[in-house]
């Protein structure tokens, strides 16, 4: 008997179920307004103490001290910066992980892996809408926080796009190995709240890493973020970068790569495990 | 032959069969609690996580020089600026943490099906909040313990002060942090899906209550705010008490401030459930979901 499949997919079918997958989120998304204006204010929340520690810090409104560390007083756009590529982290790194755990909930990921789609187009599909939406809300978020505590890049904003593309894309890769972990734990709450606040925390997220107690800077040295979030402020805010912009590019490229590489191959490998032992309906 | 039915109830509440009842309650709520160990790790990493994050930017606000850590001791007069930080943000995670186990404890019981049941059983039904609320006050105890034990050893933070006062201080809190649990787990059986109220709730607290700044700092009509807040009180208060030194006279207008917050929302959170009972009875509301 064969057992050769009806469906012929090939590129183009593949682009339209990711636009599925992409249009569903949307629906979904914006049936629930009030997490739009959530993902607007809780940013805004978060940075709030940190503007108001600021001030007790500083003098005529500018941080000295916090200038010898990251080469500006701005403090305010620095944090601000590092909290709209936090979205956006938190969208790739974690969203797919997660999509995959709401799947599981709902009772729909079984019947959505029977699709002749690649499970690593699936996965990509579910962060299309989120990035989006990440986007318009990071935009919002800085508008209004702009007015709020002041917000003034000054420097090249096409070279701080393309310098976030290559650590975007790379984290992806470690997207692919979250949602793995996730199929083998199925619940993996504590750890990913955890880790993710940590690696935010170390890659220089609300500060310049240099800042860091000297043990810990060689953790923060290891994650690729820390060049991300430098590179993208060297550029955005002329702050002094850890090495030079263009080595920093250069690590972002490679890690680009080699996580894409190295999250697809652990993603496939879980994925067929949990085929073999048929866990793939249990959560 | 005519049969006359009795809606009496078999049940014979009273003071003892309450307090039995409570203490169900609690050995249930604990026995749950026990069942999922990951908590051991929570309880031991975000006491120190979450205020590690504030700490490590003041760090970088401080400067090599320690230029930036003059001027803040300037306007907040403390100059351990660790233990300024640790006493805000545990606040803030006692009373988040408080609104996430009290607040949707009657919710959680209507989403595994067992809310209605309960609420058919003889038993005073305020005592459903007031069990949740053992359980959770040993784990916050022993969360601010490790707190204080984590900040002692890692970053060196001593009282300067008063220990029994900074106890006294705690204590006082309980019923204001408390009371706004009870308001909320009634809003929320109602409102059913009420993650945005939390985090509206613990928003206020992080933005006008001073966690890890001087409430002074904040513009006029913001510390107008922050008075009808007790966790502003609570902060002050217990910074006070652990890192100034303050003798029990200074801290008189924090104590009363947060009895008076305390007695008023202890009232309103009882108040809410009793209306939130009538109205869920009318309505049938506690097994939709």
């Amino acid at each position: 008997m064969e057992t050769t499949t009806l469906s012929q997919p090939t590129f183009a079918t593949q682009l339209r179920a990711l636009f599925v997958i992409a249009k569903k989120d949307w629906k979904v998304f914006w049936r629930y307004p009030l997490n739009a204006i959530s993902h607007v204010f809780q940013p805004i929340i978060w940075v709030t103490p940190v503007y108001f520690m600021g001030k007790a810090f500083s003098t005529n409104g500018q941080a000295l001290g916090f200038a010898q560390y990251s080469g500006t007083g701005d403090y305010m756009s620095y944090v601000l910066l590092g909290t709209a590529l936090s979205n956006f982290i938190l969208t790739v790194f974690w969203g797919m992980g997660f999509a995959l755990k709401e799947d599981m909930d709902a009772g729909v990921l079984e019947s959505n892996w029977l699709t002749p789609v690649s499970r690593l187009h699936i996965l990509v599909g579910r962060t299309l809408t989120s990035l989006l939406t990440t986007t318009i809300t990071s935009i919002i978020m800085l508008i209004i926080a702009a007015a709020l505590f002041g917000f003034r890049p000054t420097g090249n904003v096409i070279a701080a796009i393309l310098t976030a593309i290559p650590m975007l894309v790379g984290l992806y890769g470690f997207g692919f190995a979250f949602a793995a972990i996730v199929l083998m734990m199925r619940e993996a709450n504590t750890m990913v709240d955890v880790s993710s606040f940590l690696v935010q925390g170390f890659s220089g997220a609300n500060f310049p890493v240099k800042s860091l107690p000297y043990w810990l800077i060689p953790v923060s040295l290891m994650l690729p973020l820390t060049y991300g979030f430098d590179a993208v402020r060297g550029w955005l805010l002329q702050t002094s970068t850890l090495l030079p912009i263009n080595v920093e590019v250069a690590i972002l490229i490679i890690f680009m790569f080699v996580m894409l590489w190295f999250g697809a191959w652990i993603f496939n490998r879980v994925e067929r495990k949990v085929r073999r032992l048929g866990t793939l309906g249990q959560h | 032959m005519e049969v006359t039915l009795s809606s009496r109830s078999l049940g014979k509440p009273g003071f003892l069969s309450d307090l039995r009842a409570f203490w169900a309650i609690v050995w249930r709520e604990w026995t749950i609690f026990k069942r999922y160990p990951s908590w051991i790790i929570a309880l031991l990493i975000w006491p120190l996580i979450f205020p590690m994050m504030y700490i490590l930017t003041a760090r970088a606000l401080s400067g090599m020089d320690g230029s930036g850590l003059a001027v803040f001791t300037q306007t907040t007069g403390a100059s351990n600026f660790i233990g300024y930080i640790v006493v805000g943000t545990t606040v803030w995670m006692w009373q988040n943490i408080v609104l996430w186990d009290v607040g949707f404890a009657l919710r959680n019981e209507q989403m595994r099906g067992t809310l209605e049941s309960n609420w058919l059983s003889p038993t005073w039904r305020f005592s459903y909040l007031l069990g949740h609320t053992g359980p959770q006050l040993i784990t916050m105890t022993m969360f601010i313990l490790i707190t204080a034990i984590e900040f002692g050893l890692f970053f060196g933070v001593r009282l300067n002060g008063n220990p029994w006062l900074a106890l006294l201080v705690m204590l006082t809190s309980i019923p204001a942090i408390y009371g706004l649990g009870f308001a909320f787990a009634s809003i929320v059986i109602t409102a059913k899906e009420a993650h945005t109220f939390v985090f509206l709730v613990r928003g206020l607290v992080m933005i006008f209550c001073g966690i890890t700044f001087p409430v002074s700092l904040l513009p006029g009509w913001m510390q107008s705010v922050a008075t009808w807040m007790p966790q502003t009180y609570m902060i002050h208060g217990m910074r006070a008490a652990a890192f100034a030194n303050a003798s029990l006279t200074e801290l008189w207008p924090d104590l009363q401030a947060l009895l008076l917050f305390g007695a008023f929302w202890l009232t309103l959170g009882y108040l809410l459930f009793q209306w939130m009972e009538r109205r869920a009875r009318r309505t049938g509301a506690i097994g939709q979901y």
